[in-house]
């Protein structure tokens, strides 16, 4: 295995005088009170995303890894986790950098590899970005810092930090119509569709697919297989029908630590799935009980006391001494026979009970588990649909209503511990089951334990979408008002949009809407001259006689065929198969989708806008739009690939590509392609920077192999997608194509972000608050 | 103002595994191990400098706990071990010297550690299957109608632990002892839930090991009773004895867990209440007909008294962990209020003793039903008891696994050095689908195959500290040992009579091999076959079930430590 490549220390560390006199200058008298630095420049940016990429390459991907993180006490903490890792790593605080000598003492500690950085700020920001982004995603620290030191150091080599207005326009123009109109032919979906039995099976397969992968990037790689198939049946006897199966798993991310049992000491292939719950504490009282049972939860102690805080107990004999003892304890025991007549044999208490009680329970047969923690009793209640019973009060002995049901209830031996197994009947989606994890080591549970709850966290994105950029809807309001002035028009792109197609927007029609039709129509006419084959006719044909649907569907195919496929010719292709939809598309597609009125446009023989596109054509037929038309999109994988229907989002729930570097291929490829289109300087820069930044996750991915180089990975890929064929997806695993997405979104906005700071203000503030916003801020 | 210090920032260290000074740790600990393991093992005295407690002791739980390891890695893999000995006692030093040597063989092999890992977790499987199949031919089944084998099971284990200072016949005295202390705690009538009684180790350091013996029931110990009282205790009329077991403190203290206050007004005293209400529970314990008092917490003297004189006998100051074998044992239920008493928590005894060994005296519990008993371990120092006792656990743990499991593997070295010639065997065999499976190349398994092997096979070898050979015969697979000062070329089957295990003897020409030096060759292995003889007395057995943990917990644990490639170590 390569080392991680070494760590670049940012700059010679200047004396603190030195820097002190220069700070100086700079801000004059305050100075002594605020250290302050200008704003950090693109290069040290870089170099500190550079730094903390370095650190934590090493585990990314199948063949990363793992990081046993010491912490202070001394236990040991085997990880994978991108963010455990940035925890890890930048505990530094943001002051000690102000304090005399800053971190010299540290230095002399330090054996190899990371080096205390004198401006830690930017490296906190980044690591706290990623990750919120990981919190939010359950997937991706790792990756998110990659990407970011990959997107920094691109833009430092393209020359400064004022690219940072383009980086919105980026977003918007490029990546928004990159995923829409490149990335979305190739997607794969994991969700069922309407067959359920077919479509079971496969579901299974995808889930366990998506779990195999997402843990090959968090354990190691004896584990993961074992794991994955033990999380899938964990899924699948949690939440048996599909449906509720989101809410599902947004409760098992949400509860994992009370569903699942750590046994050290015991191989890994030990762990198992258990029915039910188990609360880690023994019984206080146990006895045996057949059949189904009533439980009830309390949360106070069920002994009476004699005086309470502020209550005065006063004696006047010794006799009402005693007689009060015997009431309390007569009382206690009323109550007890009380519970045994309601036939409630399991007590659940939140708090210590007393000796008393307990003794009272096992004469009236109830079994007893006591000290519960707030967090049990909040699942029990949530499982149960109960609330906890309160005795007292003016009558103890009123009815019990608020009673569970648990099908059984039994000590169960951990490892070397005693527990208590209950069998709740569940009054939510949720089939109570339980996770016995077990490995050799503590570490390695609690590994696997933060995998699985980021599995889950990571599953419920799966059920997300994407839906279009905020700018894509304005456009289509605006298009349905017919207005002729857009909200984006500001944008430096359509500016010049506008002044080549000034005609053609007096038709009261968007000029982005022109322009797909422009590319259609291009499209249309350029491929029969490549080809050579097909009839230009065709195109013709079709546009005239739109009324005959059968002549349409297959005109439009051969088309396809011929490669000019553009998205509107798949939509159309797809709309003519069920043409009983076509109304309602049009509905929807008027509303939400820019591609679609073009579209509507077409079927609808508005001729005179097909002119006019035609006569654009005409003027604007330059070389390079029709070198980019050479490249044919896949119309293959379509077929094969989620049924496209007219939402109006961007990537649809259940979206999945195959591991492996083929999202970020993907992406750069379509990236690339849509850049091109573009005339824009600096948003064609900031689009080759993410390009070529997407392409440094595969090449971390490939760093270790020896046989699937990179280069070679590459080459075949993009080879594959220039001669319009089917990319060759050897892996297995799959990744959920949402969280990908969000990956780049925010690490577009973390640069922004980063670049938008002009001034780090150091701060002398009482320490405690410091570190109070040190522990909000960060993680 | 608080002292505040600033964070030190962590330290990070990739690649630990190449730094020298984790090799050099590795192999320290995995060298003191070694030096331990086996019947022959070496003791290690463990003291600190400012005197006090001293331990000599081999077992690994012992060395474990007490040894601080400065490597945060070397801190997983005595962790991994400790668990294991958690869960199963047993084998903890053969999981300790497997997972080191792995670690070492595996590292040194040219081969990525997630290659490594995935080849090794296969093997494992191999092996595992192997195991647990009916063809294996390294373990015996355990029949329970006969002793032959469980005395085998619980020799081999107090054999191993030479720190114990035992001698043969008092091995032979011992192995019956513990084996007839396991028979006491299998309870007679079996229900759905079976659930073991408990053998309860009373200890009495300075005797003779032969004078260990194994009483049914519980001893408590009592250094007021007079020996030469008769003990008169009274029964009822079917002549048992009722017994009254309380965990609540009989004391007559006022203790008031509650917050708030209690005023007392002049002249009441709540104390002579206490009093006066216990000797109400005196009264009615005897009106009951009870004959014997057990509180686990202290009993008031004018109680004691006042029982006393009703011919009750009173033990008090039983402890906590006496509690659970002493319900169980009599059928009561521990009582823990004073205010009511409940006739239905009463329990019965067949007999109440005093027995007195060396300068302690007993109350001695006779219950009818004998699921619990009682061991009365000597041994000549406080060290060496210790040691005993720690022993005498372990094969209690073990007969428990096996009684669960009715299994044992071969031991002497046996059961490694023929699981090595298995996975040679196997690993020639292997279609080539498997290894696209695995990601890896023939040449590749085959090197991890043989490291996975060597690893195994130091195991065995390093029950052997004199310096003699160690060679392993090619039709069962067997480790033979070969006695010091011989000259290397002899011919073996003069110099060696029965292999570790005991279960072959040197009949045939079994085609031996030295176990350790030519690694280089390649060895051509059958299939080992399974020895057709299986009856044989004074077979050295180890526990199925702890040694395939072991075997796994040492592979899975290797494989995390080769896995690793950073330490960041916080330093706060």
């Amino acid at each position: 295995m390569r080392r991680p490549q070494p760590l670049v220390r940012s700059g010679v560390r200047k004396p603190a005088a030195a820097r002190g006199s220069r700070k100086g200058r700079g801000v004059g008298r305050r100075a002594a009170a605020v250290a302050m630095a200008r704003r950090p420049a693109l290069g040290r940016l870089a170099q500190e995303a550079a730094a903390l990429a370095g650190a934590v390459r090493g585990a990314l991907g199948p063949r990363g890894g793992r990081a046993l993180v010491v912490r202070p006490a001394g236990q040991a903490l085997l990880t994978r986790d991108g963010r455990r890792l940035l925890e890890a790593l930048s505990l530094e605080p943001p002051t000690a950098r102000y304090r005399g000598g800053g971190g010299g003492a540290g230095r002399g500690a330090v054996r190899s590899g990371w080096v205390p950085r004198n401006r830690p700020c930017a490296r906190r920001m980044m690591a706290a970005c990623a990750c919120s982004h990981s919190a939010a995603t359950g997937d991706g620290a790792k990756t998110f810092v990659v990407l970011l030191a990959g997107v920094l150091g691109g833009l430092r080599a393209a020359g400064g930090g004022g690219l940072r207005r383009a980086l919105r326009a980026f977003e918007a123009q490029v990546l928004e119509r990159a995923v829409a109109q490149g990335l979305r032919g190739h997607l794969l979906s994991a969700l069922p569709g309407r067959e359920a039995e077919v479509e079971a099976e496969a579901e299974a397969g995808a889930l366990q697919a998506l779990l195999e992968a997402y843990l090959g990037g968090r354990l190691g790689p004896g584990e993961r297989r074992r794991l994955a198939r033990l999380c899938c049946e964990y899924c699948r006897l949690c939440a048996p029908a599909a449906a509720p199966r989101p809410q599902v798993l947004r409760f098992l991310s949400r509860r994992f630590a009370e569903l699942h049992v750590a046994v050290a000491g015991l191989p890994v292939g030990s762990s198992r799935v258990l029915p039910g719950l188990i609360l880690r504490r023994d019984f206080a009282a146990y006895c045996p009980a057949g059949g189904d049972l009533r439980a009830v939860l309390v949360t106070e102690p069920l002994r009476p006391a004699l005086s309470a805080p502020g209550v005065e107990f006063v004696v006047d004999s010794e006799g009402q001494y005693q007689a009060s003892l015997r009431w309390i304890s007569r009382r206690t025991e009323a109550l007890m026979k009380h519970l045994q007549s309601n036939s409630v044999k399991l007590l659940l208490s939140s708090v210590k009970q007393e000796e008393v009680v307990i003794y009272y329970a096992k004469l009236y047969g109830v079994s007893v588990v006591e000290c519960l923690s707030s967090e049990e009793m909040a699942l029990i209640c949530e499982i149960t649909g109960v609330s906890p019973y309160t005795p007292f009060g003016d009558n103890i002995l009123r009815e019990i209503t608020e009673t569970a049901v648990a099908t059984f209830c039994r000590p169960l031996l951990l490892g070397s511990k005693r527990c208590v197994h209950i069998g709740f009947t569940s009054v939510c989606a949720f089939q109570p089951h339980c996770l016995i994890l077990c490995g050799p080591v503590d570490g390695v549970n609690e590994q696997h334990a933060a995998a699985l709850q980021g599995a889950f966290t990571m599953l419920q994105q799966l059920f997300k979408r994407v839906d279009r950029g905020a700018e894509c809807k304005a456009e289509a309001e605006s298009q349905n008002e017919a207005a002729g002035v857009c909200s984006w028009r500001s944008s430096a792109t359509q500016k010049q949009l506008v002044k080549e197609n000034i005609s053609c927007s007096s038709n009261q029609v968007s000029e982005r809407q022109l322009k797909t039709h422009k590319d259609e129509i291009e499209t249309q006419i350029v491929d029969p001259d490549l080809q050579g084959s097909e009839n230009p006719a065709c195109v013709q044909t079709n546009l005239q006689v739109p009324s005959n649907p059968v002549s349409y569907i297959k005109e439009f195919s051969v088309a396809t065929e011929g490669g000019g496929s553009s998205r509107d010719v798949q939509k159309q292709h797809a709309k003519c198969e069920h043409p009983g939809d076509m109304h309602e598309n049009y509905k929807s597609d008027l509303l939400v989708d820019n591609q679609k009125n073009c579209s509507t446009a077409v079927s609808a023989a508005h001729n005179a806008s097909i002119v006019a596109g035609c006569e654009r054509l005409g003027v604007g037929k330059d070389l390079e739009k029709t070198s980019c038309n050479i490249v044919p999109f896949k119309h293959e994988k379509s077929c094969v690939s989620i049924a496209q229907n007219y939402s109006n989002s961007l990537i649809e729930a259940g979206s999945v590509l195959p591991v492996g570097g083929y999202f970020e291929i993907l992406l750069h490829y379509y990236i690339q392609y849509y850049a091109k289109q573009l005339q824009q300087s600096e948003v064609t820069v900031i689009s080759n920077v993410v390009a070529d930044a997407l392409l440094s996750i595969p090449k971390s991915l490939y760093r270790t192999t020896e046989r699937n180089s990179f280069t070679k990975f590459y080459l075949k890929a993009i080879n594959a997608l220039r001669k319009n064929q089917p990319l060759a997806m050897n892996e297995k695993g799959l990744e959920s194509v949402y969280c990908k997405y969000q990956l780049v979104i925010s690490v577009l906005h973390c640069v922004t972000e980063l670049l938008s700071i002009d001034l780090i203000i150091g701060v002398k503030r009482p320490p405690q608050k410091i570190e109070d916003n040190d522990s909000e801020d960060d993680f | 103002m608080s002292r505040l210090e600033a964070k030190k920032p962590p330290l990070f260290i990739s690649e630990p595994l190449a730094k020298d000074t984790v090799s050099q740790s590795l192999s320290l600990l995995s060298g003191i191990l070694k030096s331990c393991y086996g019947p022959a093992g070496r003791l290690k005295q463990l003291h600190n400098g400012m005197g006090g407690y001293v331990c000599t002791t081999s077992q690994s739980s012992a060395i474990l706990s007490r040894l601080s390891v400065s490597h945060p890695v070397l801190s997983v893999l005595t962790a991994s071990v400790q668990n294991h000995i958690s869960r199963f006692s047993d084998c903890g030093l053969f999981t300790a010297i497997l997972c080191c040597s792995l670690i070492e063989n595996f590292k040194s092999l040219n081969v990525a550690s997630c290659t490594v890992i995935k080849i090794s977790k296969h093997l494992l499987s191999l092996c595992m299957d192997y195991l647990k199949s009916e063809v294996c031919g390294c373990r015996v089944s355990v029949d329970f109608s006969s002793l032959e084998t469980l005395l085998c099971l619980v020799r081999s284990v107090l054999t191993s632990k030479p720190a114990c200072m035992l001698n043969k016949p008092e091995v032979d005295h011992l192995t019956t002892l513990i084996l007839k202390a396991f028979m006491f705690t299998v309870p007679c009538h079996v229900e759905t839930n079976a659930v073991l009684g408990k053998c309860v180790i009373v200890p009495v350091k300075g005797r003779r090991v032969v004078d260990s013996t194994v009483l049914p029931g519980l001893l408590i110990e009592t250094p007021e009773i007079q020996l030469a009282k008769p003990l008169a205790v009274k029964r009822t009329c079917s002549n048992m004895i009722k017994i009254a077991l309380f965990c609540v403190s009989m004391s007559g203290d006022l203790f008031n867990p509650e917050e708030g206050t209690i005023t007392v007004h002049h002249g009441i005293s709540l104390e002579m209440s206490e009093l006066h209400q216990l000797l109400n529970v005196g009264k009615q314990l005897v009106n009951d007909e009870v004959g014997l008092v057990v509180c686990q917490k202290v009993i008031h003297p004018s109680l004691k008294q006042y029982l006393k004189e009703n011919h009750v006998m009173a033990v008090d100051r039983a402890g906590l962990s006496l509690m659970e074998p002493l319900s169980r044992m009599t059928g009561s239920k521990p009582i823990a209020s004073i205010h009511s008493l409940s006739p239905c928590f009463y329990g019965s005894l067949k007999d109440v003793r005093i027995e007195s060994f060396a300068s302690k005296h007993f109350v001695h519990l006779i219950p009818h039903d004998t699921v619990v008993c009682s061991l009365i371990l000597c041994n000549r120092n406080e060290t060496a008891w210790d040691e005993l006792k720690r022993a005498c656990e372990t094969a209690e743990h073990v007969l428990q696994l096996t009684m669960k499991e009715p299994l044992a593997l071969l031991g002497g070295g046996c059961t490694e050095t023929h699981l090595a010639s298995y996975i040679r065997h196997k690993s020639c065999s292997l279609s080539s689908s498997s290894f696209k499976d695995m990601d890896c190349s023939r040449t590749q398994y085959q090197l991890v195959a043989d490291g996975f092997c060597r690893s195994l096979e130091s195991v065995a070898c390093s029950l052997n500290h004199d310096g003699g050979e160690i060679l392993t015969d090619m039709v069962y697979g067997h480790c033979w040992f070969v006695p010091s000062g011989f000259p290397s070329v002899s011919n073996w089957s003069d110099l060696v009579s029965k292999c570790g295990c005991g279960i072959n003897s040197n009949t045939e020409n079994l085609n031996w091999r030295l176990l350790q030096g030519q690694f280089g060759s390649p060895i051509i292995q059958g299939c080992p076959k399974d020895p057709s003889v299986k009856v044989a007395d004074f077979l050295t057995l180890d526990c199925f079930a702890a040694k395939c943990s072991g075997l796994q917990v040492a592979l899975e644990t290797a494989n995390l430590i080769l896995d690793l490639s950073y330490v960041i170590e916080d330093q706060n």
